[in-house]
């Protein structure tokens, strides 16, 4: 609770939960999405979503499963070009340039906007390897270990490794291995993370690490999160955004925004009923 | 548990039902006879392996390695393996220059970048089917097409053996083998973990280059056996070769060079057992012929054993 | 809808339930107290003091319980504000019980003494109003009544009149050395009950902000009427 400035003459004190002094005006958007509507062939996945992310925030996209959150999150890398019979309508700009325009390469997009996967995936390859493909193949010609070493110092790694950059990735823990896959992340330096439940794999231990790291890699990046798990939303994120599963007539489940606002927010006095029911457990 | 409440004692009761071996003559006569089972087809693998082996013995004994170096002869003394190991070698280095890359650029086609069509599910049906077809079938198909290309294009031989020489034998038989060759990268490259792919895609990597420097070196053991093994079955093959036109009787190649050793007149190793088999000088039947099945055997087992510790040797848990 | 945290939620309704207890118990014991003092009545006062004890058990019981489901269940958004406004209210009652026992204890020491009937009816009034302060308070509580919440103000105001006019009232009695000390400990009883008062308000208070989200103090100190 934050006391406004105690001025006696201007009667009793009021104080709103979830006040933040920083304006919003000095917090432009890196992604503006209005109306992105995602079909799977005949499925509606997603309905009418319209959000900003902001630069050098932590948004997180919290809801049950099949509410999207996931397909959302893979829009804005391009990622759900993959998937043949995926349809995405709507827009989504990033910096404010239409992401799915004509003369986009998701090739490129990818090197800007990085990803972070549920289970840890890196390449059956060293770990100096594994940072360094990304760049290698962008065509990067500076001095690649140096770069490395930065990205496993950003990933707080680097302690833990730097003597055995040539062993293999596999030879990593688990929390490890995330760690490096955030490493080979931001070795392309782009300006976003999206991460994927990128704890949802670890144990409790390795969790708080890969949340602590996120609270630096803020600074620098900024970072879209799904989780499914949410005190890890509450506890990371400086946003949050709520969907859920709305079921038609027809039986189709299509997922739908909800509420989108500051955490603190969202946790303390939500403004939808339904934000509300699912985050204390009423939800059916 | 040990706790005895009057009348009723929780220790006895627990201990009558767990305790004690529960016999069932049922599962112990399943057991015999599958034992029996394996007895027997062992069994015939060793009286066949005897018999070859009784076979060939003398012929070791006498002559050693001259056996394996010595080409053929009418002469049951001095009648070797050598010409016919040589056709066979060459035919192996044809099929895996023409298979191995035909085979595995369709099988990274089908696996990486066709999309998941009825039109895509048919043809690997299909290929699956080319691969049970017998080999005589493959036979017939290069007597019609490959041995009349192969003289078209210059490479037949002299005289009249025309097209059929070692060049048709070995296409058509890396056309025998290409749809195993295929069917076991395709395999390789599926055994890929899909979460690779994504995680090169994801740091901006095009597809190609995901296949090229993620899902190939991965799949490459498996790819790699499934050409060893593919060449060992081409080793083996006797019926296209005879329909195309093998020399199943003497033929000298006496001073010949390489290339009228390609384009001429040819032997394999399993035309040499066919032929020799049919000898009417006993010699021929009882022991050269079984010497030969020796070649032939060690051969093949040599190339299984390579296929085993390359992808031992690949394979190692990254 | 589907209860997903079943015995979460019952345990914060156990805890409501618990503190509804305790606010009829605290307007049970201003009632009596008020009522020993005026009718002179020492071992009645005597039974409010003893009374105090079911309260602090029972602020005892929703103490440990409400951080035992504080550390256990986590609680967000509108259980998050309840747990708060729970440990607010329990602190309130139980302050209000207290207060009643001052004036049971009050009553006691001024056995013998004279009485002033014009302040006793006071007193009387000021009792009358501040327990139905408590119960409307903790019925609105229940019922999640946010108008009944913002009505304890308004109910607050006549206490504090009362109160205020104590000091001149007492000061007639300057003529009996008797009358005074008696008059000067019915000064004490008076704050207590005003006190009591903006405990009750308070609770109202906390009530608001449960239901808005929003922590609006309803008086203020350095506000007068």
């Amino acid at each position: 609770m934050q006391v406004l400035a105690t001025d006696v003459a201007s009667g009793p004190m009021t104080v709103t939960l979830g006040d933040r002094s920083e304006p919003a005006a000095d917090n432009p958007a890196i992604f503006d999405v209005d109306g992105l509507n995602v079909h799977y062939g005949d499925f509606h996945a997603v309905k009418d979503v319209s959000m900003g992310i902001r630069k050098n925030e932590i948004t997180a996209l919290i809801g049950p499963s099949g509410c999207g959150k996931s397909t959302v999150l893979r829009c804005f890398n391009r990622m759900n070009d993959l998937i043949e019979i995926a349809r995405v309508s709507g827009s989504i700009e990033y910096h404010g340039v239409d992401l799915y325009g004509p003369e986009v390469d998701p090739v490129q997009v990818r090197r800007h906007i990085g990803m972070v996967f549920q289970k840890p995936n890196p390449f059956p390859k060293s770990i100096y390897d594994n940072v360094s493909f990304g760049p290698k193949i962008a065509g990067f010609d500076g001095d690649m270990d140096q770069l490395v070493e930065e990205s496993l110092t950003r990933a707080a790694l680097w302690d833990e490794v730097k003597d055995k950059l040539d062993g293999s990735a596999y030879a990593l823990s688990g929390g490890q291995q995330q760690r490096l896959c955030i490493a080979r992340a931001i070795a392309t330096s782009p300006d976003v993370v999206l991460m994927d439940e990128p704890a949802s794999a670890l144990d409790p231990i390795a969790t708080l690490r890969i949340e602590d790291l996120m609270q630096g890699l803020k600074e620098d990046y900024s970072i879209v999160i799904v989780t499914h798990n949410m005190q890890q939303a509450a506890r990371v994120s400086d946003r949050t955004a709520f969907f859920t599963v709305d079921v038609e007539q027809t039986g189709q489940r299509t997922g739908v925004l909800v509420e989108f606002d500051e955490t603190s927010k969202i946790f303390t006095n939500p403004g939808e009923k339904q934000t509300e029911d699912y985050i204390t457990g009423r939800f059916g | 548990m040990a706790a005895r409440t009057g009348a009723v004692d929780t220790a006895a009761i627990v201990r009558q039902s767990i305790e004690g071996r529960r016999f069932s003559p049922g599962g112990a006569a399943f057991e015999a006879g599958l034992l029996l089972m394996l007895l027997v087809s062992l069994g015939v693998l060793v009286t066949l392996l005897a018999d070859v082996i009784t076979g060939a013995l003398p012929v070791f004994r006498d002559r050693g390695i001259d056996f394996v170096t010595s080409g053929i002869s009418l002469d049951s003394s001095t009648a070797g393996v050598w010409t016919g190991l040589l056709g066979s070698v060459g035919i192996s280095v044809i099929v895996a220059i023409v298979a191995f890359p035909l085979g595995l650029g369709a099988a990274v086609y089908l696996e990486e970048y066709a999309p998941d069509t009825s039109v895509t599910r048919f043809i690997q049906t299909n290929i699956r089917n080319l691969a049970g077809v017998p080999s005589i079938v493959y036979g017939l198909l290069g007597l019609a097409v490959f041995v009349r290309l192969v003289d078209l294009i210059g490479l037949g031989g002299s005289d009249s053996v025309g097209g059929r020489n070692l060049v048709a034998a070995g296409i058509t038989l890396a056309v025998l083998v290409l749809p195993i060759v295929i069917i076991t990268a395709s395999e390789a490259l599926r055994a890929v973990p899909d979460t690779i792919r994504e995680a090169g895609l994801g740091v901006g990597a095009t597809r190609w280059e995901v296949v090229r420097h993620h899902v190939l070196p991965s799949a490459a053991p498996g790819v790699l056996t499934g050409t060893v093994l593919a060449l060992a079955r081409a080793f083996g093959e006797t019926a296209p070769l005879l329909v195309i036109g093998v020399a199943t009787g003497f033929f000298s190649a006496g001073s010949a060079g390489v290339f009228e050793r390609l384009t001429g007149s040819y032997t394999a190793l399993p035309v040499v057992v066919l032929s020799w088999s049919r000898q009417a000088d006993p010699v021929f039947k009882e022991n050269l012929a079984p010497a030969a099945i020796l070649v032939l055997l060690v051969v093949l087992f040599a190339a299984n054993t390579a296929a085993v510790i390359l992808r031992n040797k690949y394979d190692r848990k990254w | 809808m589907t209860e997903l945290r079943p015995h979460f939620h019952d345990e914060l309704a156990q805890l409501e339930s618990d503190l509804v207890l305790m606010g009829e118990q605290a307007a049970e014991m201003i009632e009596a107290g008020v009522a020993a003092l005026v009718a002179g009545d020492v071992a009645a006062a005597a039974a409010v003091v003893e009374r105090d004890d079911v309260v602090d058990d029972l602020y005892l019981g929703v103490h440990s319980r409400w951080l035992e489901t504080m550390a256990l269940q986590t609680p967000v958004a509108i259980d998050l504000r309840l747990m708060s406004v729970i440990l607010h209210v329990n602190s309130h009652l139980e302050r209000i019980a207290d207060l009643a026992v001052t004036v049971g204890k009050i009553t006691q020491v001024s056995d013998g003494l004279p009485h002033d009937p014009t302040l006793v009816s006071h007193i009387q009034e000021m009792g009358d109003i501040v327990s139905t302060m408590v119960r409307s308070a903790m019925g609105a509580f229940a019922a999640r009544d946010l108008d009944g919440a913002l009505a304890l103000p308004e109910m607050d105001r006549p206490v504090n009149r009362l109160n205020r006019n104590m000091v001149r009232e007492v000061a007639r009695l300057a003529g009996d050395p008797e009358l005074l000390e008696w008059g000067v400990r019915m000064m004490v009883v008076s704050r207590t009950l005003e006190r009591a008062g903006d405990n009750a308000v308070d609770v109202a208070e906390q009530l608001a902000f449960l239901l808005t989200g929003e922590f609006r103090e309803f008086t203020d100190a350095s506000h007068h009427d």
